[in-house]
């Protein structure tokens, strides 16, 4: 008996520590009533006509009214007549057409349905194009007409009256549709009705909760598709494949679609269309015979996408011309409005400028925040914090901010501090400081009911709380146990809590710590789905389902402009959030949330980051090592080496996990480690370049192969690699002892091994063998990258060191790259005080020329660094000496290491000591 | 405040003074540098460097380039190893030497060289005019010094203490191993002896023997019969509550649940209660069972008993059991909604945290341990338990107390009785109990039993009818004595055997480590640490086991304790001690590094070691050398 029940006992312990994802705590589509309603509507069900189309004020604006269908119908329905919908096209500038539906205001509708204030950008409502006129059509399968508006150069968008459809086409009666929208008549439009139908209940009931809905059923769906696409991708965030794949249509059995609503998923698995931490409603296609186009829906309601698998509507009696290719997808939303926008694209990067026109790009960090971080729940002490920054010292590792997590409070009241724990934290910043280094501190949204905590006396006393349905604070249960959560959709909210942020506001912080949100999904243990109940009431009576993905949103925001404020106006903010939203890119980097130590969360962090970039957030990264659980030593090994190129590169680990500092595991594990971080700092110059792209053009960091190689169809799918800016391709390593590894190197040119300098033919699959000491990375042939190889304890000491410039040539010995600099930490660039270089390498001459635009001496940025070292790769016959120019003075060509390492050091040939100075015009002949 | 203006005042002008040397310091350093091209290089290295002067370019360290005179130091990386730039940043790979006159000389990664930070204390590494730094080298050799001479003050008589402990160690030892012997003979004599009273004891009591035997046979098959009774009643009973029982989970699954459900996890209505007043001592009838097998036929009546009384009681299955056992069933999530709003919000927390839930599983940890306990358990623990029979009155006082702290099943016995101090004797017991036998008297009380024994077989001898009852009961008594006697000497035997088969380290130096325990108190939590036996954390009346003794490592600098009471969602508890010089042996710090790792220091004077004082009294010397002259007049 005795050994049964031992045995029975430590069986279920050990289950206890198997990972496990609590599906049923969350809802399926057959359990969200307005999903399971749209998605069994019949193609063509959508009886609305477009009438009264004219244009007003700059834009196109018709009217959807219900079909007039006979008598009989009405009669049996004994539905009330629908009111008109009212219809809005507006066009940008850039190739952006906005669609817009919403109730008739001016009918008087029972409530205004929520609109997502903040999100899109002044800017881009300035570049709106005032069109001056419509034209009308007649279709050519006569089926009525179309009223047509100009664009943008070459593009039209056109609205097909009965019934009605929206999209976008190349000009000229005959021009291919890129988009359109209910093309397949699954528009619908739950209009706000004042009383419930006999026998109805609007109340719904989920587990233990009960959502009141004081307003009805009002979602609303319809179908979006793309033309000419192989393969949809965006939509975050889901840990799943970076080319979405169907959910519906032949062959797909018993999918979920793809949910958008921002979740608290313990333990997520690794492949899974279910909601997490962040909501971007925004697609983008992709195919090879026209390129890319995209959709962005702004709407912070709970929504849910379908992408329809080639065939899902082969029986329904409506069929949609099949000359072009074409991939369907079904948009579900619980609320809110159509608030559309069609990105005509036609490159991929076109369509994410497009996209960041309207939300904005993403904002240029501080060069610290591009290094590495290292952090763990929890950095238990000021001698914890003190020995892990020494120990980095010791192993010459570099790292630039150490995290500290909810453990440092007081009583996780957010602004406060474990005295016990940290009695100095301001000596304990500044120690760190002193070595260049910063601190991040954790700040949640929810808000411990304690009468003794300011913020929570000072947020109850003003109202500053979300409300529950029948009014009061809303009481939520997180870290702190009882909580309520700050209404940071109100504008007066989010500017007191950006003033808790001045260091005299936050006792205990100086300028070099920077904050992390956390949990802001909102996360609520104790509520629906580990979230806030939907009838929750926010600032101006919108129920929290109207803007629930926003939420976490709002309280980033609130949080930057609190460190805005703080540095007044000076200091780059830095603020990690868990949940984000459309627009989350102006206000920091994100990351994938609580993964697990395994293979195939690696591997699946690669999918996620890319559709992060795609959608606008290019700063993102995934917890190295794994959150949850314990990473095996070549596990965590490999997740370095490849997190050494997320854009957000965080090491980071659960409590109950074992320490894993890269210096716990051995002398060879460790010099693994440090050479993966070292990587990274050599390529930051590199890095912060692309950020400043990303930062004027939205274009990400990362980028899938497809961003880079539109035309080469062997990409479109692949999301094992991806390309760091347009020179770096890096290919993960995501199974155990890995012996070989294929990579398929896209185009025509050859690309450089980065660690031995071999070149590789392009358009080609190489079987390659697989070391310990890198997973493989390539420079594309006709790049140039800018590296710093020294060393330092963090980022801060490398601003005067020389740079390495790596020159790549291509089949007609070319080369060219870029190179950004400025401080790395104000706004000063934003008035010119940055240097901006391109460096161009053709007929044997290196040119380095100026790409910014001319400034007042006044903002000038000219750092005094030098070029230490130019490697050619792809150059033969080795020449002698190079001419530099206007100096005028010779330099030795020569043969030296790729990389500065000890043992094998591949040779390659290499300019010695050119020490021109990087802000510099300058040219130097090869001879 | 008047002593301080005075200190002010002695001070001053002592400040000004260094700040003077340090100036002339730096500038005659800066003066010998500049003209040198070797910065950054350590004496050893200079004739190395030599080369360069003699044939114009010599190889790298490494043997893989050659550079020239013109290459050494010229901020351009030419050996991959570092060597052709000692004195800069260039290469990642090298080392900068700075001499730091007055302190310790220093070799920096050459990535610390012009970083704008201060690394030597003579400032060398800063060379390129962007931070000044100033010479601190005297200063801080100063302090380094001074904490020297005080760490060798502590060595030196440390080393006294551990060579006088070893000596004791020695002696002790020899001691013990003569006892131990010298037990083992007594043993043989006193086994013949109690082996020939019980003889006779059992040829005088042949009668009344069998008469009782027979006794007990009725009794017994009657105990059996009711038994079977009980047994079958109760599996009908659970028959009966599996079919009442809830949902679709499969039978086997079922049992799990009642089981803890019954045992471990109270009904939800009066929770605490329930906590308190049955489940522990519960908990405790259920070793006393495991532990005593004689009392197993009552035991496992009474449990079934209470089984099935719980099984009744028990219709709901408590949902946190279920989550907190890592049960993944889909009714067990739908078993939240009957929970409190705090309480989901506690539940969902807990995954993260595992917080709470630890306290269920470590209330599932201590059955666990026990059975563990008592699997593992090696026939000689056994032995030592039993035969301390005169012990074992207090051990059943000891459950049924029912004292948690008590839990932790304790192979040496006696630990009641020790006080609060840092560190106790634990064998204080034993030794007590032994005093009579183990004095110098020993042989007489041998002898005296020898002798009466011998007058009593002469006096029985005499007799051949049947013995009277004086007689027996003579017998008897002697029997009775003798054979607590032999026990006592079985279980003295036993426990020295036990200690001397420990590894006191190579010179015996931590032969006083046994039977020892060393405390100290950390905020909520006590640390106990016993070496060679076990390590805990105590908070009130609640022990957690860190660890059992494994073993030293690191040559003696470490002790390592392992397989400790389980983590939640980790590994089971350890904890590592490190070993210091001291001159008293006090365990100075805990900390938890890593989740349920555990690390502390004790110093104590077995690690005042002759060759380290050497060591440290080498490196004094050689700083006291290195200082620059003059400042020692200051």
């Amino acid at each position: 008996m005795g050994k049964a029940l031992c045995i029975i006992l430590i069986l279920l312990i050990s289950l206890n520590c198997a990972f496990s994802w609590k599906k049923d705590e969350f809802r399926n589509c057959n359990q969200t009533p307005f999903c399971k309603r749209a998605r069994s509507r019949k193609p063509g069900a959508c009886s609305l006509i477009a009438t009264d189309v004219s244009i007003s004020d700059g834009d196109l604006v018709a009217k959807l009214v219900p079909k007039e269908t006979n008598q009989e119908n009405d009669e049996n329905q004994e539905k009330p007549p629908e009111k008109p919908l009212v219809l809005t096209i507006s066009a940008y500038q850039d190739g952006v057409m906005r669609l817009k539906i919403d109730e008739d205001q001016s009918l008087g509708p029972r409530k205004k349905r929520f609109e997502v204030p903040d999100v899109i950008v002044p800017e881009f409502l300035n570049k709106k194009l005032w069109l001056q006129r419509v034209k009308e059509e007649n279709n050519d399968d006569g089926s009525g007409i179309s009223s047509v508006v100009y664009l943008s150069d070459g593009y039209e968008g056109v609205i097909r009256h009965d019934p009605f459809e929206v999209s976008v086409r190349e000009s000229g009666k005959n021009g291919k549709k890129v988009l359109s929208l209910n093309s397949n008549g699954l528009f619908d439009f739950e209009q706000l009705r004042e009383k419930k139908e006999e026998n109805e209940d609007w109340t719904e009931n989920f587990k233990s909760h009960t959502d009141s809905r004081p307003y009805g059923p009002q979602s609303i769906s319809f179908d979006v598709s793309f033309y000419d696409a192989d393969f949809v991708y965006g939509i975050p965030e889901h840990a799943t494949s970076l080319a979405l794949k169907p959910t519906r249509g032949p062959g797909v059995e018993d999918s979920e679609p793809y949910r958008l609503f921002n979740l608290d998923v313990f333990e997520y698995i690794h492949d899974s269309p279910f909601g997490l931490y962040g909501s971007i409603p925004f697609m983008i296609s992709h195919g090879k015979s026209r390129g890319s186009s995209g959709f962005f829906w702004l709407n912070a309601a709970e929504m849910q996408i379908d992408v329809l698998g080639h065939g899902w509507n082969d029986e329904s009696v409506l069929m949609l011309p099949s000359d072009q290719k074409r991939v369907d997808t079904l948009w579900m939303s619980e609320a809110g409005v159509v608030d559309t926008f069609f990105f005509v694209g036609p490159g991929p990067k076109d369509v994410v400028r497009q996209y960041t026109t309207v939300t904005g790009a993403p904002a240029l960090p501080q060069l610290f925040a591009t290094a590495y971080h290292q952090c763990r729940w929890n950095y238990r002490d000021e001698e914890d914090v003190f020995n892990v920054d020494s120990k980095f010292d010791e192993h010459d590792i570099p790292y630039d901010v150490l995290w500290l997590d909810i453990e440092h409070t007081d009583g996780k009241k957010y602004f406060t501090w474990d005295r016990v724990l940290f009695p100095n934290p301001e000596d304990m910043q500044k120690k760190l400081a002193a070595k260049g280094r910063h601190m991040v501190t954790i700040v949640d949204p929810h808000i411990k009911r304690d009468e003794s905590y300011y913020i929570h006396k000072e947020a109850s006393q003003k109202g500053h709380y979300v409300k529950d349905a029948t009014g009061k604070d809303f009481d939520g249960w997180c870290w702190p146990g009882s909580s309520s959560y700050l209404d940071m959709v109100n504008p007066e909210i989010r500017s007191w809590w950006a003033d808790k942020f001045s260091l005299e506001n936050y006792v205990g912080s100086t300028s070099s710590l920077y904050i992390w949100n956390d949990m802001n999904e909102p996360s609520v243990f104790n509520g629906p789905e580990v979230s806030m109940p939907r009838d929750a009431l926010h600032h101006g009576d919108v129920e929290h389902r109207e803007l629930h993905n926003a939420y976490g949103y709002y309280f980033h925001m609130a949080t930057a402009d609190g460190l805005l404020k703080r540095g007044e106006g000076k200091d780059r903010p830095f603020v990690l959030s868990r949940a984000f939203f459309p627009g989350s890119q102006r206000f920091g980097a994100v990351w994938t949330g609580d993964n697990i130590a395994e293979w195939e969360h690696l591997r699946v962090s690669v999918p996620m980051i890319l559709t992060l970039g795609l959608t606008g957030i290019s700063f993102s990264g995934a917890d190295v090592g794994g959150f949850f659980g314990n990473p095996d030593t070549e596990l965590l090994v490999r997740w370095y080496q490849l997190g050494a190129y997320y854009p957000f590169f965080r090491a980071h680990a659960h409590h109950d996990t074992k320490r894993r500092e890269p210096w716990l595991f051995g002398e060879r594990k460790t010099e693994l480690i440090r050479e993966a971080i070292h990587i990274r700092y050599m390529l930051l110059p590199y890095f912060y370049t692309l950020f400043r792209e990303a930062n004027s053009s939205g274009i990400p960091v990362a980028r899938p192969l497809w961003m880079e190689f539109p035309a080469d169809e062997k990409v479109f799918s692949n999301d094992e690699a991806f390309m760091v800016g347009n020179s770096l391709l890096v290919q993960g390593i995501y199974t155990q002892g890995a012996k070989h590894v294929s990579v398929y190197l896209p185009g025509d040119e050859s690309w450089y091994d980065m660690k031995t300098g071999t070149a590789y033919k392009g358009g080609v699959t190489h079987k390659l063998e697989v070391s310990d000491d890198n997973i493989p990375s390539f420079q594309r042939a006709g790049t140039i990258i800018p590296r710093k190889d020294r060393f330092r304890r963090s980022s801060t000491q490398m601003e005067n060191d020389p740079y390495t410039l790596v020159i790549a040539l291509n089949s007609s010995k070319a080369a060219e790259g870029e190179l950004y600099v400025d401080d790395g930490k104000s706004f000063e660039f934003q008035k010119g005080a940055y240097i901006h270089r391109r460096f161009t390498f053709s007929n044997g001459k290196l040119t380095s020329s100026n790409m910014a635009p001319a400034t007042d001496a006044h903002n000038r940025y000219a750092p005094d660094c030098t070029v230490e070292r130019i490697i050619l790769l792809g150059l033969s016959p080795q020449p002698k000496n190079a001419l530099i120019e206007p100096s005028n003075h010779k330099v030795d060509v020569e043969s030296g290491p790729l990389l500065l390492r000890k043992g094998m050091a591949p040779s390659v040939l290499t300019i010695r000591k050119p020490n021109v100075r990087i802000a510099d015009d300058w040219t130097i002949q090869i001879l | 405040m008047k002593n301080i203006i005075r200190v002010r005042k002695v001070c001053l002008p002592l400040c000004c003074i260094i700040i003077i040397v340090c100036m002339i310091v730096g500038i005659t350093r800066s003066a010998a540098t500049k003209d040198s091209l070797l910065i950054g290089v350590s004496p050893e290295d200079e004739s190395y460097y030599k080369g360069l002067s003699s044939s114009g370019t010599i190889k790298c360290k490494d043997g893989s380039q050659k550079f020239s005179k013109s290459q050494l130091n010229d901020d351009f990386c030419d050996c991959p190893d570092g060597s052709d730039e000692p004195g800069t940043s260039a290469c990642p790979n090298g080392k900068f030497y700075c001499k730091n006159a007055g302190h310790a000389p220093l070799f920096l990664y050459s990535s610390r060289v012009n970083d704008g930070i201060c690394d030597c204390c003579d400032g060398s590494d800063e060379y390129d005019g962007k931070v000044k730094c100033l010479n601190t080298c005297w200063e801080a050799g100063k302090v380094a010094r001074e904490k020297l001479r005080k760490k060798i003050a502590t060595y030196q008589e440390g080393v006294t203490i551990r060579m006088q402990e070893i000596k004791q160690a020695k002696v002790s030892i020899a001691k013990e191993e003569g006892e131990l012997s010298k037990l083992k003979d007594e043993e043989k004599i006193l086994k013949s002896l109690v082996e020939q009273l019980k003889e006779r004891k059992e040829q005088i009591e042949k009668a009344e023997e069998k008469e009782r035997l027979q006794k007990e046979k009725e009794e017994k098959e009657r105990q059996e019969a009711e038994e079977a009774k009980a047994k079958e009643r109760q599996e009908a009973e659970e028959a009966k509550a599996k079919e009442t029982k809830s949902e679709n989970t499969e039978p086997m699954q079922n049992d799990i649940h009642d089981n803890i459900g019954t045992i471990y996890e109270p009904p939800q209505d009066s929770a605490e209660d329930h906590h308190d007043s049955v489940d522990e001592p519960e908990l405790s009838d259920h070793s006393i069972k495991d532990e005593l097998p004689n009392d197993g036929v009552e035991g496992v009546a009474k449990d079934s008993l209470q089984n099935t009384k719980q099984l009744g009681e028990d219709s709901t299955v408590d949902v946190k059991t279920d989550v907190d056992t890592g049960n993944q069933d889909e009714n067990v999530a739908e078993d939240t909604e009957s929970l409190s709003r705090e309480e989901l919000g506690r539940l969902v927390a807990s995954r993260w945290t595992g917080e709470k839930t630890e306290q269920h599983t470590e209330d599932l940890d201590v059955p666990l341990d026990k059975d563990h306990q008592n699997l593992d358990e090696t026939p000689d623990e056994i032995n030592s338990e039993e035969d301390n029979g005169y012990d074992s009155e207090d051990d059943e006082h000891r459950y049924d107390a029912g004292d948690d702290s008590e839990d932790q099943v304790d192979d040496f016995g006696g630990e009641d009785h020790y006080d609060s101090s840092s560190s106790q004797k634990l064998e204080s017991d034993d030794e007590l109990d032994l005093s009579d036998i183990t004095g110098s008297s020993s042989s007489t009380w041998l002898e005296k039993i020898q002798k009466t024994v011998k007058s009593i077989f002469q006096t029985v001898n005499l007799f051949q009818k049947p013995v009277n009852i004086s007689e027996a009961a003579h017998v008897r008594k002697e029997y009775d004595e003798s054979s607590a006697k032999l026990s006592k000497i079985q279980s003295r035997i036993s426990s020295l055997t036990q200690k001397l088969k420990q590894d006191f380290g190579p010179e015996k130096e931590f032969y006083s480590f046994y039977g020892q325990c060393f405390e100290t108190k950390q905020n909520k939590y006590t640390y106990k640490v016993c070496p060679f036996k076990q390590a805990t954390q105590e908070e009130g009346y609640s022990t957690t086991r860190l660890g059992s003794w494994e073993k030293f490592e690191d040559s003696y600098k470490i002790m390592q304790f392992l397989n400790g009471d389980k983590c939640w969602n980790g590994p089971d508890r350890s904890l590592k001690v490190k070993l210091r010089c001291g001159l008293k042996n006090e365990l100075t710090d805990v900390d938890e590094p890593s989740r349920c790792e555990y690390l502390a220091l004790l110093s104590t004077p077995a690690l005042c070691l002759d060759n380290k004082l050497k060591e440290l009294q080498d490196k004094l010397e050689s700083l006291n050398k290195d200082q620059p002259q003059g400042h020692d007049e200051l």
